[in-house]
């Protein structure tokens, strides 16, 4: 760390003085990082270009930060005033460094209670995907159901509300999204029988202001005639008649992704997770609006309009990954785009203002489904790949419940290649359901779903073009791929592996150009952002876990009394890698 | 202290309303878990517990703490239907070898593996999550789930790899 007291502020000074508007605007959008996924499009690029393909061998950590937990790290941290800020997984302690200082001192930290039993609760580690800035606060969420606004500066918690409760299996590991004076939260438990929903919050207060079911009758969902509308279905009560019963008051439909926003149609959007249970015979219908994307007004939480990519999702293909919005020429014609990685193997282009899909191609190799029927939005089944109680064990169904891409690792588009940058899975699964009870707190799945490699290197990083569908390169990777992405207008893509690399490509021509071993697997998500001494950084968390400590078997190190074989299907992982977090900073 | 007993009262509410599977009959000989808060706050373990439980229920009173079970030669079996039945694998995972729970396979235990640790696990829950399930399942029962628990057999040797 050569960074000086002395010399940041003198450079902080020069760069006040000699920087013309248009540099301070700069600073403001891109030397900062306020909000998880970037910006309200999602599209995690910083027009930050000191690191290029030419200066990027240069790059060396300068900082870093051992979290003192274990649970998976994945999510960002913020920069946000030359302070960066750092929510570890369960117990959910927010860290605020000062970036201006030397050594990045501590400023304060925040350690809510958390109740522990969340830690059973949580389907799939500890996780916590990151906070948000907006309005001198910094507001995350607690994984036992709670939202916290925290004073930027001070570290004072100015309110806090209970938004989920544990004893319906909820939990609370997403980011929230901010716009305007709403809050926007979801829960978890798509393994729990939730009745999944989204809420908003005031900003000031923490108040509800309104909740919103992704499933149910259209008085929950908040479908109103007139302002609801669909690009396929038609109907009424979409939410409540395409399921048996009352089957959707435990239909799962939960929200753990990051979120979107397009101003101009004032529209958030966000992807919905999988139906309950994993039985699909007890659930017979389409299961609106789980495995879907909902577009609702920030405000009052009114429904916009809806699609449904996975139908009867039958393999645990949740919708929960973001929704980028771009303007993209396709097939000739500018659109206004919203583009989604789905976990069932398709990327969809679609309209932002109407749900229509524009284009939807495999970006793995995908045998549940042929192609999506652009007429009526509807995948073209292999019936073969079906699942349910009554089906058995069905072999070899690709891509696995895990998604051709999890959406616990989102992608990112850079205007200047327009292309988009995604981590991916090559992995295939069985999937035997059987019947299962719902018992409110207990998991609500009835299945066992094995995977296996589907090529030898079951990951890749990838770049797509939305536009037309089709992979412009590919980075291949011996496990599969499971960081966010990062873009750069200095033309470098950042992305991390399982076996603990963080790397950096060319933009263009996908070329590794650098890496460095940051000490454990990598399932968090990079960003950059600009120093007190004006230079770019580089931050990324390093710490496996997430659904990689179901996964992976033997790379427990927290609990003698919780030994596990190795995966079959990655047996030498824990060779790479064991827990613990860690934060980097990199710079040239 | 306020919160946990509030959350006692909330839990004892929650046993009184649900009464799951019949199971309240057989205890009903059993006094109800104090709802004196005097009491609750001055013994932090016991109303630890009682905010652990949210799926209902009372521990059965020491001396209960029998397996009767013992003689049942279906009692492993029959616990296997209620791991599965219950929901157990979508924690444990299916043959209990680990998922977001651990292990049970590996003769290793958090809390004891003896048949009356394990009973009063799966009775009583504990804290990181596990839930109890005293009040939606008789002890008999509990008592085949841990026959089925221990009848997995741990491995010689704990696993390693040498690379």
């Amino acid at each position: 760390m050569s960074l000086h007291c002395s010399s940041a502020v003198l450079a902080l000074s020069l760069a006040l003085l000699a920087a013309p508007p248009p540099a301070l605007a700069q600073r403001a959008s891109d030397g900062d990082w306020t909000m998880p996924s970037k910006d309200y499009s999602a599209s995690r690029f910083s027009g930050l270009a000191q690191i290029t393909p030419a200066t990027v061998k240069s790059l060396h950590p300068v900082w870093t930060f051992s979290t003192g937990t274990l649970g998976g790290h994945e999510g960002q941290p913020l920069v946000v005033n030359n302070t960066m800020y750092v929510v570890t997984p369960y117990p959910n302690v927010l860290y605020a460094f000062d970036l201006a200082k030397d050594g990045y001192p501590l400023k304060w930290k925040y350690r809510p209670p958390v109740d522990p039993n969340s830690l059973g609760i949580a389907c799939c580690d500890a996780v916590n995907r990151g906070a948000v800035y907006a309005d001198g606060k910094i507001v995350y969420n607690l994984l036992d159901g709670h939202t916290v606004a925290i004073d930027a500066a001070t570290g004072k918690e100015l309110w806090k509300t209970k938004i989920a409760d544990l004893a319906q299996g909820e939990t609370t590991p997403m980011a929230p999204f901010i716009v305007k004076n709403r809050v926007l939260v979801g829960a978890s438990g798509g393994e729990f029988g939730i009745l999944g929903w989204v809420k908003g919050l005031d900003l000031a207060t923490g108040k509800i202001a309104w909740t919103a079911t992704n499933i149910g009758p259209d008085s929950l969902v908040l479908a109103k005639a007139g302002t609801f509308k669909t690009f396929y279905d038609k109907g009424a009560q979409l939410g409540q008649t395409t399921w048996p019963a009352d089957t959707w008051k435990h239909g799962g439909a939960p929200v753990w992704g990051w979120m979107s926003y397009d101003p101009e149609l004032d529209l958030v959007y966000y992807g919905v997770g999988n139906p309950g249970p994993y039985n699909a015979d007890q659930r017979m219908g389409d299961n609106k609006w789980t495995a879907s994307v909902l577009a609702r007004h920030p405000e009052d939480g009114s429904l916009v309009w809806a699609y449904q990519f996975t139908p009867h999702d039958s393999w645990d293909f949740d919708a929960a990954a973001e929704m980028v919005l771009v303007d993209l020429t396709v097939k000739g014609k500018q659109r206004k785009a919203l583009v989604h990685f789905d976990k069932n193997g398709f990327a969809y282009t679609m309209d932002r203002a109407t749900g229509e899909v524009l284009l939807a191609e495999p970006y793995v190799h995908v045998n549940w489904a042929s192609k999506i029927d652009l007429a009526t939005g509807r995948p073209v089944l292999n019936d073969a790949k079906a699942t349910g109680a009554s089906k058995g064990n069905v072999k070899d169904i690709c891509p696995t419940l895990e998604g051709g891409k999890s959406p616990a690792s989102p992608v990112a588009y850079s205007p200047v290649t327009k292309l988009f940058y995604a981590s991916t899975n090559s992995m295939c699964m069985d999937y035997a359901a059987v019947q299962t009870a719902h018992l409110a707190g207990t998991p609500f799945m009835g299945i066992n779903s094995p995977y296996h490699a589907s090529d030898p290197n079951m990951g890749a990083f990838i770049a797509w073009d939305a536009s037309t569908g089709k992979r412009a390169w590919e980075i291949k990777e011996k496990f599969p791929v499971w960081s966010g992405s990062l873009a750069t207008r200095g033309n470098v893509v950042f992305y991390g592996t399982l076996d603990g690399w963080f790397k950096a490509a060319n933009a263009t021509t996908g070329a590794v150009l650098w890496r460095f071993k940051v000490g454990s697997g990598v399932v968090g998500d990079p960003i950059t952002f600009t120093g007190a001494d004006g230079k770019q950084y580089v931050a990324i968390y390093a710490g496996i876990g997430g659904d990689w400590l179901l996964l992976s078997g033997d790379y427990k190190s927290d609990d003698p009394a919780d030994v596990r074989d190795p995966a079959d299907f990655a047996r030498d992982l824990a060779r790479h890698t064991s827990q613990g977090g860690i934060v980097w900073i990199f710079a040239l | 202290m306020r919160l946990f007993s509030s959350h006692a009262r909330a839990t004892l509410v929650l046993i009184a309303a649900v009464g799951i599977a019949g199971a309240c009959r057989e205890q009903s000989a059993v006094p109800p878990a104090s709802t004196d808060t005097k009491a609750s706050e001055n013994a932090l373990v016991i109303s630890r517990h009682d905010d652990r439980v949210f799926a209902g229920g009372l521990m059965p009173p020491a001396e209960r703490v029998v397996n009767t079970e013992a003689h049942n030669p279906k009692a492993a079996e029959e616990g296997a239907a209620l791991f599965t039945s219950m929901n157990c694998d979508g924690c444990h995972g299916g043959g209990a070898v680990g998922a977001v729970g651990p292990n049970l396979t590996d003769g290793r235990w958090r809390y004891g593996g003896a048949d009356a640790d394990i009973f009063r696990s799966i009775a009583e829950g504990r804290p990181k999550g596990m839930p109890s399930f005293g009040g939606a399942l008789q002890p008999a029962m509990i008592w085949r789930l841990v026959a089925y628990i221990k009848s997995l057999p741990p491995p010689k040797d704990a696993p390693t790899e040498a690379w």
